[in-house]
């Protein structure tokens, strides 16, 4: 009996650390979000970009974008919710919206077009995977500690 | 009636006698007084530091106490769990978990880590009793080897990392450094409060204080007292019943899951991660810090890692600037702040075992009396 009690605690513990992994997963998931303020054309048809757009996230801005600008915010979980300030033309009147988008899980960095945003284009005229530049720096010289390993081993070739 | 004479020797030798107990705090209260006005640093800056560094390593510290009690003396090998907390950050790292849960997952990651690596050296001290500080030294020097080949070549070839910012360009092994940007500070800032200048990381401290009671609670449960008895004498623990070898494994495995947790703590508040070095003196500072506030080999409190902190963090603020403001040379402060923490442990070591002999020399001189004694009736 006593046994068994302390077998299902352990296997409670450990369902228990699992579920809060899992959940940590999701909610904990980081993507880097860039905005792109710059005109893009999607089945024929020329979408311009807004003379401004200010992004505001977390009631901070994050960005301040003209024509073929790009500004980038942070955002920890799979929901990002942004206030946008859109002027159309020079001198004229500053809109003011809220947008929540669902970030995809499997991307790190995430561009979002804000003219095909604005013009409520399906999500893939508005949002694609940003791939970074492959790292064409030199190899690394590894330094583990004093106690360790040769150079030549941790630097092989 | 005392008069005033006497009252005033009576207060002179409980003076001499707090500082003939406490040589190391004293000696390092004393640095701290020399250093600190030469130093020239604002009393807010100096808060503002020590209430840093208290949130940033208490933790690790306190992981040192409970093999302690049992008697396993000052465990070197709480780097193991620094190295199953750094594992954690790394993949954590490489699956871009961020801020809080990035922190709750890596240390979910790495309790399993730890429990392995603490059993597995707490069966090693088990088969050197009485040796166990420079067993697990040694045990952590292997370990770390590794640790090396698990990050050096496992990972990116057999453990999946795809991450290219932690990644080496060749296709497997980790950075030097993998950056903890998205995670730095986040569970310092959740909660903290500033006042005046001096920031004060509440729920790190929350964590700290939730710690300290466990420990206190632990001490006065069934395996607390049985780790307390252990510690005393192993045999008369054996002879009560106690499985020794179990309640000693148990009590390195604590050890090695909370210095896991604290290692995690402890690189979140600084943001980047050293891969190959973060660990390597962890365990050498920790111990430094609780034997400069007072513990021993044998004994250790939780006042002992609080004041042990203040001072050894103090010195480590105002050494270089002293050393600098001195002889004009800011290295000469760095060279201290490391042959002192080299020498502390030293220190330790040597009165630990002077003490040990005087008790036995005692023990076998009141012998030879009660043996003398009975021969004469």
């Amino acid at each position: 009996m006593n046994a068994k009690r302390k077998f299902l605690f352990r296997a409670g513990a450990i369902v228990i650390l699992l579920l809060i992994a899992g959940a940590m997963f999701i909610v904990g998931r980081g993507h880097t979000v860039f905005f792109d303020n710059k005109a893009i054309e999607y089945n024929g048809q020329t979408y311009a970009a807004p003379y401004k757009v200010v992004v505001i996230v977390d009631g901070e801005q994050a960005a301040k974008l003209y024509d073929k600008e790009r500004g980038k915010a942070i955002c920890i979980g799979q929901k990002f919710t942004m206030s946008l300030e859109v002027t159309e033309v020079k001198g004229g009147n500053e809109e003011t919206s809220t947008i929540t988008l669902d970030l995809p899980y499997n991307m790190d960095g995430i561009i979002i077009n804000m003219p095909a945003l604005l013009a409520g284009l399906p999500e893939e005229a508005y949002l694609s995977e940003f791939i970074s530049a492959p790292d064409e720096t030199e190899e690394e010289e590894v330094v583990p500690d004093d106690l360790t390993l040769p150079e030549d081993i941790t630097n092989p070739g | 009636m005392m008069n005033k004479n006497e009252q005033k020797i009576s207060i002179g030798k409980k003076i001499g006698g707090f500082i003939r107990s406490n040589p190391v705090p004293m000696m390092f209260v004393l640095i701290c007084a020399v250093c600190i006005p030469i130093s020239g640093f604002s009393a807010g800056y100096l808060l503002n530091e020590i209430i840093t560094r208290m949130g940033r390593n208490i933790f690790l510290i306190l992981s040192l106490l409970i093999p302690i009690m049992a008697g396993m003396g000052l465990n070197f090998g709480m780097t193991l769990g620094a190295m199953a907390g750094e594992i954690g950050l790394i993949l954590v790292a490489d699956w871009q978990i961020w801020g809080i849960p990035g922190i709750i997952l890596a240390m979910i990651i790495s309790i399993p880590l730890s429990i392995g690596l603490g059993i597995l050296c707490g069966n090693l001290l088990n088969r050197a009793k009485g040796r166990e500080m420079v067993t697990s030294l040694i045990i952590s020097y292997f370990m770390n080897g590794l640790y090396q080949l698990v990050v050096l070549y496992m990972m990116g070839s057999i453990i999946p990392i795809k991450h290219y910012s932690i990644m080496l360009p060749r296709g497997y092994g980790i950075r030097n450094t993998v950056s903890l940007l998205n995670m730095r500070q986040s569970l310092d800032n959740l909660l903290a409060i500033n006042i005046g200048n001096v920031k004060i990381p509440v729920l790190t401290f929350l964590i700290i204080a939730a710690l300290c009671f466990f420990i206190i609670w632990f001490r006065k449960t069934k395996l607390g007292q049985d780790m307390r008895a252990v510690g005393q004498d192993m045999d008369v623990a054996r002879d009560a019943g106690i499985n020794v070898d179990k309640t000693r494994i148990i009590s390195i495995v604590m050890s090695t899951v909370f210095a896991g947790f604290g290692m995690i703590i402890y690189l979140q508040n600084i943001g980047n991660m050293p891969t190959y070095s973060a660990h390597s003196q962890i365990g050498m500072f920790c111990i430094a810090a609780l034997l400069i506030g007072g513990a021993s080999v044998d004994k250790a409190s939780i006042g002992n890692v609080f004041l042990g902190v203040i001072l050894f963090h103090l010195m480590f603020i105002v050494a270089p600037k002293t050393g600098a403001v001195i002889t004009g040379d800011s290295m000469i402060g760095e060279y201290f702040r490391v042959f002192v923490s080299y020498g502390v442990i030293t220190v330790a070591l040597i009165m630990y075992e002077t003490k040990k002999r005087k008790a036995k020399a005692k023990a076998g001189r009141q012998l030879e009396l009660a043996q003398t004694g009975e021969d004469k009736q």
